[in-house]
């Protein structure tokens, strides 16, 4: 089955923690929002999760939260942007 | 249409705007009908430099002088941002931040300095802003607005500029400007990174569409200050284009810049239908 490149992009409170995401995942051609958050998770521990406030984007179209959001197929050489809430002033 | 300024029921000091209030062009962005403030030679003299192709246009700084905004809190991003607009020309710019000023704000509170410390902000930032815009009448007040004062500032406003340090004070004004109709910029930092909302009501998403429930977070939070002037500043300049109607204004994004790794990111926003704050606004 033909693979996808997607982006992996994470921001906002505790930015520090993409360093323990990847940059890129690979997954196959047809994947979806869901398929790639399943992902990533797998790579972080119990206390390291993101937030569910997390703010989810894909390619600059914001699409929910990670506790609620709109699933849809991604694309070859899509971003998947995350953005921890930010409140300080 | 004008707004009537009637008193703020909140506490305010002493304004020294050069000549009388002008005329609120408040929640009407069409402008229609509104006959603008004229510009003295002096304000043209002092706003020479952003007046001009690619900048402001005479009438766009006119609307800039007939504008009132509300900045909450003027700290670290809110600071900067109530300075830019005054020495911009806003016509009337109102602060409001309650609390005394302590040594560890210095990294970034550039309202401030440490012959204030110990002293209450509100009125030390006020007077430091009217030593910067003879021109612009600056209303300062001494704590957070709650619920009701939020919406009574709002009805007197042309945008809210929200750069508090919590999410329930964010809420509060994003629902008074939803409420009053004004345009609404969230400005939000932490460590190296800096967040920018520019909400529309009724037209774009707003804060609460984004966050149904205040999302955790700490009260001491990090902050470099750099971050915090660079945001503010970006939200005055939003601020500037919305009131001038100059530019495109970031209508329903999110910018954020990641400072710790320079990257900038926007992202388009959506509304939700089940939004208690906005969705009944079609």
């Amino acid at each position: 089955m033909p693979a996808m490149k997607i982006q992996i992009s994470y921001t906002g409170r505790s930015y520090q923690a993409a360093s323990l995401l990847p940059a890129e995942i690979t997954l196959d051609d047809g994947a979806t929002v869901d398929d790639a958050l399943c992902l990533l998770k797998k790579d972080l521990s119990d206390d390291q999760q993101l937030p569910g406030s997390c703010l989810v984007a894909v390619s600059g179209e914001h699409i929910g939260t990670l506790t609620n959001y709109t699933n849809r197929p991604l694309r070859d050489r899509d971003e998947l942007i995350l953005i921890a809430p930010v409140a300080g002033g | 249409m004008q707004r009537p300024r009637e008193a703020s029921t909140v506490t305010s000091t002493s304004t020294n705007a050069a000549s009388d209030p002008a005329p609120s062009i408040a929640n009407h962005q069409e402008g229609q009908g509104i006959s603008l403030p004229e510009l003295s030679a002096a304000e043209l003299a002092r706003y020479d430099r952003q007046i001009g192709p690619g900048v402001l246009s005479v009438e766009g700084q006119q609307r800039l002088k007939a504008s009132t905004a509300l900045v909450t809190r003027v700290g670290g991003m809110g600071g900067p941002a109530s300075l830019m607009l005054t020495m911009g020309g806003v016509g009337h710019v109102i602060i409001a931040h309650g609390g005394d000023m302590i040594s560890a704000d210095l990294n970034r509170q550039v309202l401030g300095s440490e012959s204030a410390l110990g002293r209450p902000r509100a009125a030390d930032f006020g007077d430091y802003l009217r030593t910067m815009n003879q021109f612009v009448e600056v209303e300062a007040i001494d704590h957070e607005p709650n619920d009701a004062e939020a919406v009574e500032l709002a009805t007197r406003c042309d945008i809210i500029l929200a750069c508090p340090p919590t999410f329930e004070e964010r809420l509060r004004l994003n629902r008074a400007a939803v409420h009053a109709g004004i345009p609404f910029i969230d400005a939000a930092q932490w460590g190296m990174t800096g967040t920018l909302i520019v909400v529309k009501p009724g037209e774009t998403a707003c804060l609460e569409c984004l966050y149904p429930e205040p999302p955790p977070f700490e009260e001491f939070f990090p902050v470099v200050g750099a971050i915090s002037c660079a945001t503010g500043s970006l939200a005055a300049l939003e601020a500037i284009k919305i009131l001038s109607k100059t530019g495109d204004p970031l209508w329903g994004k999110m910018l954020t810049y990641d400072g710790y790794r320079g990257n900038f990111t926007t992202v388009q926003l959506q509304r939700r239908d089940t939004c208690a704050c906005c969705a009944s606004l079609g």
